[in-house]
């Protein structure tokens, strides 16, 4: 699913590489916790997992497609197309409806947009799917993003994030806002869709103690080796 | 739901400083059409005016001082010139026709020209349209008088109706006599241009005004004389007046049964014994005679006259309002560049506020490239919705400030759809708008080129 390998970045104008992975495997379905405490480049790595940078040495191969060998455009396309990314909080667009928010990502892949259809669904019949599914009834959906509470927040962020199956979900800090009881049932969420999806779920945290919850752990402090 | 869809609900979560931008730009369009359609109306009516005439002949004066008293009724002409020079000169080789014209009379703040039957037949305005009557026919005699719309409607004249034309200029005239009532033979049609606003009388009847003033100054001193023996006399006085008041009621009872017998008079001489014009327009057989009469008239031995081509002197004229009219347009240009300013700071100062929204639309898939074209097209959004406004503000600025600019300054504004030259302006505004749209939406583009997905606050 994700393959990483030697791969070296440094932010322009900075000597030292912020990031050095020499391996780093994700398997088809894993549900992987990074650890990741502020300044562990966890930031970085995100961001050339979603193409938004690229590395200056070695290569990140998501679904078989090395990122580097894509052009800009298409590296924002693939995210598009193939993963979801869920934030820390304020996830959606304040002007935007919570159904409007869900399909959004739609506007923007051809893939999403062609699987919706072929499972003859409309992107908003599936955005009212996916935010029933995680318990976002019809009430909670004629009211405006602001007026929900942040963990229905971040489960409409979760159904945006599925919407049109992307293979691999990054979520990021998607639970420091909330509270003990919420997070485990919005974890327990995230999983039941991803199962549901088929999709890898690629958790960054720096609370440990959620690490139990998945398959398998990785701490990106121990495996960057320019964190030292 | 595309981007402009997005734009738009963008723009309408921050309402507040987007509806202050909106309005600022709407007003400020509305300003630059405003003056922009009345600079050129009032250009039009203003070289409207006359038209179809050569020569306008006065006595020496500056060209454009004889322009004005004698096409424009502004000012006064000094000086007069003899009834001899115009015979002189309307019988010099290649004339087509002349207007004799005499000025310098009133009638309750209206004046009064005094002309012959060519006013009617040979005098132009606009594209050489001629004077035409709404009611009514051209005097006959000198007991007839023709008045122009505005005379007619302002001061609710009707044709048959008796009026009494006084000497001398402005509103308040001591030599208010009835010794010589005209009827209103004839209304003309509205023509944009001082002739509405213009009784028209026979030459003649300036003559017996002025030869009855005279007599009648005479009286004026009687009469205070024979004031002062009335008071020993009360009861005579009182008796008279109701005897007056008779007559006046009587008069009013007989008009409409005026109406159509008036028209019915007999064919009287018009121009009687004159001994001075204002002025006098001329008409050739051919364009080749003007520069020669002209010179002919500028040198005239016995009389200092002077002949002014008036399509040249209003070019003039214009020409002295011009740097005027610039400075307008300046002004106008300016505002609507300090509202399309506004609306930069706008967007500008969001968009601070805004890299939240933007790291989101990224990690949907958005490209920098929607982000630009989303920034884009929000600046576009709100000028074109900004000037829509501001043409609807035209129109109902127009409408409303249609008849004082009629009754004020004669500036008749059509309501017509925009024009080409309008058209182009809002153009030029939408493009600068969408230009001035593309700086935030540059800035837009290298946040989100930098930032990423990464939510910076």
């Amino acid at each position: 699913m994700i393959q990483i390998s030697d791969l070296i970045f440094s932010w322009p104008g900075q000597p030292l590489a912020t990031l050095h992975i020499s391996n780093l495997h994700i398997a088809k379905g894993e549900k992987l916790f990074l650890h990741g405490p502020s300044g562990s480049g966890k930031s970085t790595l995100l961001g050339l997992l979603a193409g938004i940078q690229t590395a200056q040495q070695g290569n990140i191969t998501i679904l078989g497609q090395d990122l580097g060998q894509l052009s800009d455009a298409n590296r924002d396309k693939f995210r598009a197309d193939h993963i979801g990314t869920i934030f820390q909080n304020f996830n959606l667009l304040p002007y935007l409806s919570p159904v409007e928010n869900v399909i959004l990502g739609c506007n923007f892949s051809d893939r999403r947009t062609a699987t919706l259809k072929s499972a003859n669904s409309t992107a908003n019949q599936q955005a009212i799917t996916l935010l029933e599914e995680l318990g976002i009834d019809e009430l909670c959906r004629s009211r405006s993003v602001g007026e929900l509470s942040i963990g229905q927040q971040q489960r409409v962020a979760a159904a945006r994030a599925f919407i049109g199956q992307p293979e691999l979900i990054i979520a990021d800090e998607p639970t420091s806002a909330l509270d003990a009881d919420n997070r485990d049932v919005f974890i327990k969420q995230l999983f039941e869709q991803a199962d549901h999806y088929q999709a890898t779920v690629l958790f960054v945290s720096h609370d440990n103690s959620l690490a139990d919850l998945f398959d398998r752990k990785v701490s990106l402090q121990e495996i960057n080796g320019a964190c030292r | 739901m595309n981007l402009i869809t997005l734009a738009f609900k963008s723009i309408l979560n921050r309402k507040a400083s987007v509806l202050l931008t909106l309005f600022t730009i709407a007003i400020s369009v509305m300003l630059l059409l405003s003056i922009e359609r009345v600079r050129q109306e009032a250009k039009q009516s203003f070289s409207s005016t006359i038209s179809g005439t050569d020569l306008i002949v006065g006595a020496r004066t500056g060209d454009i001082q004889l322009l004005l008293s004698s096409v424009f009724r502004i000012g006064h002409a000094n000086n007069g010139l003899s009834w001899q020079s115009y015979q002189y000169i309307k019988d010099q080789r290649g004339v087509a026709w002349t207007i004799p014209i005499s000025l310098g009379d009133s009638h309750k703040g209206f004046s009064v020209l005094g002309s012959d039957e060519n006013y009617f037949q040979y005098y132009r305005y606009g594209k050489k349209q001629s004077l035409t009557f709404t009611y009514g026919r051209a005097y006959h005699n000198a007991q007839e008088v023709v008045i122009g719309s505005e005379v007619a409607k302002q001061l609710h004249y009707h044709v048959g109706q008796q009026i009494i034309v006084a000497h001398g200029m402005g509103n308040t005239s001591f030599h208010n006599h009835d010794d010589n009532p005209l009827t209103i033979v004839g209304i003309l049609e509205p023509t944009g241009t001082p002739v509405d606003k213009t009784l028209h009388v026979p030459l003649k009847a300036i003559e017996l005004m002025h030869d009855s003033a005279h007599t009648n100054d005479a009286r004026i001193i009687s009469n205070e004389h024979e004031h002062e023996h009335e008071h020993e006399h009360e009861h005579e006085h009182e008796h008279e007046h109701e005897h007056e008041h008779d007559n006046v009621e009587h008069k009013h009872h007989n008009h409409k049964a005026h109406d159509l017998s008036a028209l019915e008079s007999e064919p009287g001489d018009l121009i009687g014994h004159p001994k001075q014009l204002t002025a006098f327009l001329m008409g050739f057989d051919s364009p080749l005679y003007t520069l020669q009469v002209r010179r002919n008239i500028n040198t005239y031995k016995p009389e200092a006259l002077s002949a002014i081509m008036p399509g040249v002197t209003l070019r003039e004229l214009w020409g002295m309002l011009d740097i005027v009219e610039k400075i307008l347009l300046l002004f106008s240009v300016v505002v609507v560049l300090i509202s399309l300013l506004g609306m930069l700071t706008t967007l500008l100062s969001s968009l601070s506020q805004r890299r939240r929204e933007l790291a989101i639309l990224r990690s949907v898939g958005a490209r920098p490239k929607h982000i630009f074209s989303l920034m884009c097209s929000e600046a576009v959004l709100i000028t074109v919705l900004g000037s829509l406004i501001g043409v609807v503000l035209f129109y109902l600025l127009m409408l409303i400030g249609q008849g004082v600019l009629q009754a004020q300054f004669g500036i008749s504004i059509s309501l017509s759809l925009l024009s080409y030259y309008e058209l182009m302006l809002l153009g030029v505004i939408m493009c600068t708008g969408a230009v001035i749209g593309t700086i935030p939406a540059i800035r837009a583009y290298f946040y989100s080129l930098n930032d990423g997905m990464s939510i910076k606050l």
